[in-house]
C-alpha cells in the first residue's frame, strides 16, 4: 500500500506551509467548502471510518448523532494525548506533520460545523505541541484558519492545549475537563459531550489519526478509503510494533493487516533463537494474545473476536525471555500510577493487584492469590467510574489466563525461572 | 411521580430521582459515601451497588450505582442481591486498604460513616498483604483538625467547600491513590463555613478542633435540640455536653432554615461559656455571695426605688426573659427598654413592622430560590447563613447586587456592586425606588447611576426578587426605603433584614416606642435609681458607651444579669450570673418571625438560674405575684403556644409594628474636611458572644483603619502608615490598610475601634496623620 498519512511526514524537517501546499496540501478545503457539512458527514460515514483513539466508534456516526441542530457553540477536541504504552503513532503525525493535522480539523470542523478546535497535545510532546502552534499562526496568516476561510463563510480559531502530562487526560471527558482548567477526573457520561461538553457546549472528541483521514476521503471518495484496507478492514491503519523484536517502529500499512506480517515481516522477527511467547494487539490496556493468534487480521472485530482489543493499534512483543508475570506487573504498575483517584475500585484496586503481583514476582506469592486477583478484577473492571479501570485490568486477566503456568511456577518455586535462566544465560 | 420496586417494597419517587435518593427518602438503606442531599450524586466512591432486573428475561440483571441511575417506573431494584453485595464489600475492602485500623483512638469513632459502612458491608478479615499511604497532615487554624491518613476520597469535603460554599482555599490535589485534600499550603481555612467540611467529611480526617480541646465520646454526649444564638438566622443545632460542661456544636437539620450546614460562628461561637472569665457566682459590690444573697440585695434595692426602677432588655436574651422583665416593671410601674442604642431601636423596629407588612420574610430556602436579589450591607458578617443560600442562589444564575460602603465576602459573587458612603445609602435607594418605577435608561449616566440602572433591571427583569438589609448598619428611613422597594417591585419580591440578635424580632415586639431615650434621659436626671440590665452591654455599646458609663454613675444600685462577663457586668453592683443559652430552655424568634424553642442540653456542676428564673425569684422576694411565662406571652400574643424544641418553629400572632419616623433621607450631616464617615468592618465571627470564643477571636482580623486607595492618595495618607482617630469617647491610633471596597470619605473600622472611639455606623470622625 502506497503511504498515505505519512506520506509527507519528516520530524526533522516537517513541511511549511507552502511546501506542504505544494505537494497537495490543503486541497481537501475546497472539495469541502464544496460541499455541504452534512455531505461530508455522510460520506466520511460511508467510508466506515472507525476511531483510532482505541474504542472504534464509527466517526461519521458520531458526526451525525451530534446533530446538525446541536445548538453553537460547538466544539472539536482533537486528541494527541497518546500517553497508552506502546503507542507512538500520533507523535508521529505531530512531529512529522502538523499542517496535516491543521488541514484535517479544518474540514472536520467544518462538518461538524464547529466553530472552535481544540488540539490537546500530549505534555511531554511539547516541542511537537510548539510547532504546530507555529503551524497554526502560519495557516492563520495565509487565511485558512480565522474568519471567513477562503470566502467560504466559514470562521474558525484553533486552540492548542499542552497537557499537564497525565495519561488520563487522554480520556475524552477527563480532557474536557483539563482544558477547562479542572481536574482531569472523566465526567459522568450522561449527558453525552455531544451534547454538553466543553463549558457545557456541544462537543465531538477525535482522535488525531481518525481526524488524518478524512481530508483524504474526501478528495478520494469512500469507495477509495475502504478498498485500502484488507482481510475486512478499512482504510490505511498506523501501526506501532515494540517490545522484543529486532526493528521495533511505526508502521502503515492497510487496516486488517495480520500480526504476523506486522512483527514477522515489517518489524524484523524476533532475535535470533527466540521464539514468541505472546503479544498485547492494541497498546497497554488491551488483552494478551498467544502466537496461535498471529493471524488474526489487526482490525476491530476480528481482534475483539480473538479476546483482545485493536486499541491503539500498538503491538508489544513477548519473547520467550520475557517473564509475562515481570511484564504484567510492569503494566499494572502503570495503571495505579495513572489512575486519576476519582473511584474507589480503580484508586485502591490496581495498587492491591499491583502489591500482589510485587508478591509474586518477588517470589512471595500464595497459591490463593490468584483466585484473589481474579476476584478484585471482576469488581474493578466493571464497576468502575469510566474505561480506564477495565483497560487496566484487561492485561492481567488475559495474562492470568494465557499464562497462568507461569504464575503458578512462580508461586510453587517462590523465584523466577525467568530472572535465572535470563542470568546464566548473559 | 412513579413507583419502583425495591426489594419487593413499593417505593414513590419524584422526577428526576435517582434509586437511591428515593429509596433514602423512603426509608430504604442503601450503602453510600460520596452522596449528599446538598451535594448530589457524584458516582465516585462505588458504594451504592444495587442489581437492577432486566426488562428482557433473556437479559442479565445489571449492577449499577444508585446514586447515578434514574428512577423509573415499574424497575425493579435490588440492595440485597449477592452481585451487589459482592461490589459494596469488594469496596469497602478497597477503602480499608489504606485506612489505619485505629479506630479506638480516632475522633470521629461514633459517628463515623466508614465504621458504619465497614460494619454492614464489609468483608471481616483483611486479605491486602502490603503496607499503607501515610499523608503528612496540615494545620488548618484552630477550627479545624486535619487527619489525612483517614481519607476515603469521596469528595464530599471540596465538593462542600468549593462548589456549595464557594471557598477557594482547600481542595483536592495530587491524583492516584494519593488525592490529598487540604491547602495549597498550611494555614487557617478561610470560609466563614470551614466547619462544615467536619459534617460532611464520612471519617475522622476533618475534626472539631474546639472539641478536641476537650473531647468525650460522641455516645458518652448529652444532646438536646438547640437554637445557634448567634445571630438572627435562628439556625438550629444539637449541643453535645458531657460532665457538666459544654463541648462542641453541631448542625441539626430544619428544612427550611439552615438545613444541613452551620457558619463557624454558631458552631465555635458556643466557647463563651466555658470562658475563664464567665461570671458563675452572684456578687454584691464586687463581693462573692451567694445567689440568694444577691436576690435580697436586689430586691432591697428594688422595694426602695419601686417606681424608679428601670430594667433594660436584649435582643440576645429570649423572648420569656424580655417579657417578664417587661411585666415585672410594669408591675413596678417602672421603666422598660431593649436597646442600648436609640438608633438600633428605632432601625429593628421598623424592620420589623416592615417585615410584618410585607407578609413575612422568606426563609433560607426561599432565598436559595431567588434569581435576583439586592444586599444592602455587609450580609456575611451579620447573618453569615443568609449569605450561604445567597451563594447558592448565585450558583443557579441570580444576578446578586450589593449596595454598602465596606468590604464584604459577598462582593466577589455580585453582578454589581455599589460602594458608597454611608449617608449616601439612603439616596441611593431613593433612586433606586425611582429606577424600578421608570425602568428608564439613559445613556451617559454617571457610573453609579448606570450601577442602580443595572440593579433595577435585574430586580425589575427578575421572577423571584429578594431585597436584604443588614438592619444594624442601616438608619430606619433607609430600612422603610428597602421596603417601599419592595412593595414597589410588586408581590413577587421578598423582603428580609438581618437583625442584630438571636432574639432582636421577638424583643423588638416587646420594644416600647423610643424607649431607649427616654430611659436614658429618666436615668441622667435621676428619675430612674435603679437599673435592672439582663443580657445587655450598654456600658460597651459602640456609640453610646460613654454616655451609659457616665449615666450610670446617676445610678444607686446597677443590677445586671449575664452570662458572659461584659463591661456592663463588670460594672455590676449586684450581678446576677446565669445560664447560659445551652443551659436552659427558652425562645428565640428568628428573622422571619418564626418562633423557635430550645431546650437545656445539660446542667452544670453548680447550675445556673436562667434569667426567667431570676426575676421571677426577684418578683418573688418583691412580693409580686408575677405569671408564668406561658402566661405572660399569652397575654402579649394571642393564642400564644410554646414552640416545642425540636420541632419546626410557628410564628407569633403579634399586632403589627408602628414604623418610628426619624430625620428624612437627605438630610444627614455632610462630610467635612478632615472628617470621615464610619462604616462598620465586620467579620463573621463578630457578635457579643462569640467574642468570647478564643477559638474564633484568633481568626478575627487585625484592627486597622481601611480606606480606599484614592481617598488616601488625595489626603496623602500611605498604606501601613499610623494615623490618629478622634472619636467623642477617646482617640485610638491604628495603621492604615488601603482597601479598594471602601467608599470615598469613609473609614471602615472594627467593633472594638467603634467603642473606643465612641462612634457607630455612620458616624464622623476625624483623622489625624502623624508625622
Ligand atoms: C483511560 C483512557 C485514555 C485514553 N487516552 C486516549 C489518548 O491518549 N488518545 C486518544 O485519541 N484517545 C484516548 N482515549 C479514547 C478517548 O476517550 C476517545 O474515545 C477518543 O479520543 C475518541 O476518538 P476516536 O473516536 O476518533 O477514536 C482514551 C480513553 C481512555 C478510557
Ligand atoms: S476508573 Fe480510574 S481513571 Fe477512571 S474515574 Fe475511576 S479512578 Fe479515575
Ligand atoms: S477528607 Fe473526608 S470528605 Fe474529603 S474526600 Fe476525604 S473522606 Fe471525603
Ligand atoms: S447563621 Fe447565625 S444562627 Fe446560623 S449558625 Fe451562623 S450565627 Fe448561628
Ligand atoms: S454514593 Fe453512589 S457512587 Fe458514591
Amino acid at each position: 500500500m502506497e503511504a498515505v498519512l505519512t506520506r509527507h511526514l519528516d520530524a526533522h524537517a516537517p513541511l511549511s506551509l507552502q511546501a506542504y501546499q505544494a505537494a497537495g496540501g490543503y486541497h481537501s478545503l475546497d472539495a469541502a467548502f464544496d460541499h455541504k457539512p452534512e455531505e461530508i458527514i455522510a460520506i466520511v460515514e460511508a467510508a466506515n471510518l472507525r476511531g483510532r483513539g482505541g474504542a472504534g466508534f464509527s466517526c461519521g456516526l458520531k458526526w451525525r448523532l451530534r446533530g446538525a441542530d446541536a445548538p453553537r457553540p460547538r466544539y472539536l477536541v482533537c486528541n494527541i494525548d497518546e500517553s497508552e504504552p506502546g503507542t507512538f503513532k500520533d507523535r508521529h503525525l505531530l512531529y512529522g506533520g502538523p499542517h496535516q493535522i491543521i488541514e484535517a480539523v479544518i474540514v472536520s470542523a467544518y462538518a461538524l460545523q464547529a466553530e472552535q478546535v481544540v488540539i490537546f497535545v500530549r505534555g511531554e510532546y511539547g516541542k511537537g505541541g510548539h510547532g504546530l502552534k507555529r503551524a497554526i499562526e502560519e495557516a492563520e496568516k495565509a487565511g485558512l484558519v480565522g474568519s471567513n476561510i477562503k470566502g467560504s463563510g466559514f470562521n474558525l480559531q484553533i486552540k492548542v492545549h499542552l497537557s499537564g502530562g497525565r495519561y488520563i487526560c487522554g480520556e475524552e471527558t477527563a480532557m474536557l475537563n483539563a482544558i477547562e482548567g479542572r481536574r482531569p477526573n472523566p465526567r459522568h457520561k450522561i449527558p453525552r459531550p455531544s451534547v454538553k461538553g466543553l463549558w457545557q457546549h456541544p462537543t465531538t472528541i477525535n482522535n488525531v489519526e481518525t481526524l488524518v483521514n478524512v481530508p483524504h476521503i474526501l478528495l478520494n471518495g469512500a469507495d477509495w478509503f475502504r478498498a485500502l484496507g484488507i482481510n475486512g478492514g478499512c482504510g490505511p491503519k498506523l501501526f506501532c510494533v515494540s517490545g522484543m523484536v529486532q526493528h521495533p517502529g511505526l508502521f502503515e500499512l492497510p487496516c486488517g493487516t495480520p500480526a504476523r506480517e506486522l512483527i514477522f515481516e515489517h518489524a524484523g522477527g524476533l532475535a535470533a533463537g527466540r521464539t514468541l511467547q505472546g503479544f498485547i494487539p492494541g497498546g497497554a490496556s488491551t488483552a494478551f494474545l498467544l502466537p496461535e493468534h498471529l493471524d488474526v487480521p489487526m482490525d476491530f472485530d476480528p481482534v475483539a473476536k480473538a479476546g483482545s482489543r485493536l486499541g491503539t493499534a500498538a503491538i508489544i512483543v513477548l519473547d520467550d525471555t520475557t517473564c509475562p508475570v515481570q511484564a504484567t506487573l510492569n503494566l499494572m504498575r502503570f495503571f495505579a500510577r495513572e489512575s486519576c483517584g476519582f473511584c474507589t475500585p480503580c484508586r485502591d484496586g490496581l495498587p492491591y493487584l499491583a502489591q500482589i503481583l510485587t508478591a509474586i514476582a518477588d517470589g512471595e506469592g500464595r497459591a490463593e492469590d490468584l483466585i484473589l486477583m481474579e476476584e478484585l478484577c471482576n469488581t474493578i473492571g466493571p464497576q468502575s467510574f469510566c474505561a480506564f479501570a477495565p483497560g487496566a485490568v484487561m492485561p492481567l486477566t488475559s495474562s492470568l489466563q494465557c499464562f497462568r503456568d507461569h504464575y503458578e511456577s512462580h508461586i510453587a518455586t517462590g523465584r523466577c525461572p525467568f530472572d535465572a535462566a535470563n542470568k546464566s544465560g548473559a | 411521580m412513579g413507583t419502583m420496586h425495591i426489594d419487593g417494597h413499593e417505593i414513590p419517587f419524584q422526577e428526576n430521582d435517582n434509586i437511591l435518593k428515593a429509596a433514602l427518602a423512603a426509608n430504604i438503606e442503601i450503602p453510600y459515601f460520596c452522596y449528599h442531599a446538598a451535594l448530589g450524586s457524584l458516582g465516585a466512591c462505588r458504594l451504592c451497588a444495587v442489581e437492577i432486573a432486566p426488562e428482557d428475561p433473556n437479559k442479565k440483571p445489571r449492577v449499577v450505582m444508585s446514586c447515578l441511575e434514574p428512577a423509573k417506573d415499574g424497575i425493579n431494584v435490588s440492595v440485597s442481591a449477592a452481585a451487589a453485595r459482592q461490589v459494596r464489600q469488594t469496596v469497602i475492602e478497597f477503602l480499608m486498604v489504606n485506612h489505619p485500623h485505629d479506630c479506638p483512638v480516632c475522633d470521629e469513632g461514633g459517628e463515623c460513616r466508614l465504621q458504619d459502612m465497614t460494619v454492614a458491608c464489609g468483608p471481616p478479615y483483611r486479605r491486602y498483604r502490603g503496607r499503607k499511604r501515610t499523608f503528612t497532615n496540615q494545620y488548618l487554624g484552630p477550627l479545624v483538625h486535619h487527619e489525612m491518613n483517614r481519607c476515603i476520597t469521596c469528595y464530599r469535603c471540596t465538593r462542600f467547600y468549593q462548589d456549595y460554599a464557594l471557598g477557594d482555599d482547600l481542595g483536592a490535589m495530587r491524583l492516584r491513590n494519593e488525592v490529598y485534600f487540604g491547602r495549597f499550603q498550611e494555614g487557617p481555612l478561610t470560609s466563614p463555613f470551614a466547619g462544615n467540611v467536619i459534617e460532611v467529611c464520612p471519617t475522622g480526617v476533618f475534626t472539631d478542633a474546639v472539641f478536641r480541646q476537650h473531647f468525650a465520646r460522641v455516645w458518652d454526649l448529652e444532646t438536646a435540640p438547640s437554637i445557634c444564638p448567634h445571630c438572627s438566622v435562628g439556625c438550629n443545632t444539637l449541643p453535645g455536653a458531657r460532665d457538666g460542661t459544654l463541648r462542641r456544636v453541631c448542625n441539626r437539620f430544619h428544612p427550611e432554615i439552615n438545613r444541613w450546614f452551620i457558619c463557624d460562628r454558631g458552631r465555635y461561637g458556643h466557647q463563651y461559656s466555658e470562658h475563664p472569665d464567665r461570671p458563675l457566682t452572684a456578687q454584691v459590690s464586687g463581693v462573692k455571695v451567694s445567689y440568694r444573697e444577691a436576690l435580697a440585695a436586689a430586691a432591697e434595692q428594688i422595694k426602695a426605688a419601686r417606681d424608679r426602677t428601670g430594667g433594660l432588655g436584649s435582643t440576645r436574651e429570649d423572648l420569656e426573659s424580655n417579657a417578664i422583665l417587661q411585666t415585672l416593671l410594669n408591675k413596678l410601674s417602672g421603666r422598660f427598654a431593649t436597646f442600648s442604642d436609640p438608633q438600633l431601636e428605632t432601625a429593628t423596629t421598623a424592620a420589623v413592622a416592615a417585615l410584618q407588612s410585607s407578609g413575612g420574610a422568606p426563609s433560607l430556602s426561599e432565598i436559595e430560590q431567588a434569581d435576583a436579589a439586592l444586599v444592602v450591607g455587609d450580609l456575611t458578617t451579620h447573618a453569615p447563613m443568609m449569605d450561604l443560600a445567597l451563594r447558592q442562589a448565585y450558583r443557579t444564575g441570580a444576578k446578586l447586587a450589593i449596595l454598602h460602603s465596606g468590604p464584604s465576602l459577598l462582593t466577589r459573587f455580585a453582578a454589581t456592586t455599589l460602594t458608597v458612603a454611608p449617608h449616601e445609602i439612603g439616596a441611593h435607594l431613593l433612586h433606586l425606588n425611582e429606577q424600578a418605577a421608570t425602568a428608564s435608561t439613559t445613556s451617559n449616566k454617571h457610573e453609579n447611576e448606570k450601577k442602580l440602572a443595572d440593579i433595577a433591571t435585574y430586580l425589575t427583569t427578575a421572577q423571584r426578587p429578594i431585597l436584604i438589609g443588614v438592619s444594624e448598619t442601616m438608619a430606619a428611613p433607609e430600612i422603610t426605603a428597602l421596603a417601599q422597594l419592595a412593595n414597589a417591585l410588586g408581590s413577587r419580591a421578598r423582603l428580609a433584614y438581618a437583625l442584630p440578635g438571636a432574639n432582636a424580632y421577638g424583643t423588638a415586639l416587646l420594644t416600647p416606642t423610643n424607649s431607649t431615650t427616654a430611659m436614658l434621659e429618666a436615668i441622667e436626671s435621676g428619675q430612674i435609681q435603679t437599673l435592672i440590665v439582663m443580657g445587655n452591654d450598654p456600658l460597651g455599646d459602640t456609640r453610646l458607651g460613654a454616655r451609659w458609663r457616665e449615666a450610670r454613675q446617676c445610678l444607686s444600685t446597677f443590677i445586671v444579669s449575664d452570662c458572659v462577663a461584659t463591661a456592663t457586668a463588670e460594672a455590676a453592683d449586684i450581678l446576677l450570673p446565669v445560664a447560659a443559652w445551652t443551659e436552659r430552655g427558652g425562645t428565640f424568634v428568628n428573622y422571619e418571625g418564626r418562633a423557635q424553642g430550645f431546650a437545656p442540653v445539660f446542667q452544670r456542676a453548680e447550675p445556673l438560674p436562667n434569667t426567667a428564673e431570676v426575676l421571677a425569684d426577684l418578683a418573688h422576694c418583691l412580693e409580686l405575684a408575677l405569671p408564668d411565662a406561658a402566661a405572660v406571652l399569652s397575654n402579649i400574643f394571642p393564642g400564644y403556644q410554646a414552640p416545642l424544641p425540636g420541632t419546626l418553629g410557628s410564628s407569633l400572632s403579634a399586632f403589627p409594628l408602628t414604623m418610628q419616623t426619624e430625620t428624612p433621607i437627605g438630610s444627614a450631616p455632610l462630610g467635612h474636611p478632615g472628617h470621615w464617615q464610619v462604616t462598620l468592618a465586620s467579620w463573621y465571627g463578630d457578635d457579643v458572644l462569640a467574642s468570647y470564643a478564643p477559638a474564633l477571636v484568633e481568626l478575627a482580623p487585625p484592627a486597622a483603619a481601611l480606606i480606599h486607595p484614592t481617598a488616601a492618595l488625595k489626603e496623602r495618607i500611605e498604606d501601613k502608615e499610623q494615623v490618629r482617630l478622634r472619636g467623642p469617647a477617646g482617640t485610638v491610633v491604628l495603621s492604615v490598610q488601603l482597601n479598594n471596597d471602601v467608599a470615598a470619605d469613609t473609614i471602615a473600622l472594627a467593633r472594638v475601634t467603634l467603642a473606643q472611639l465612641g462612634v457607630g455606623h455612620g458616624d464622623l470622625l476625624e483623622l489625624e496623620r502623624i508625622s
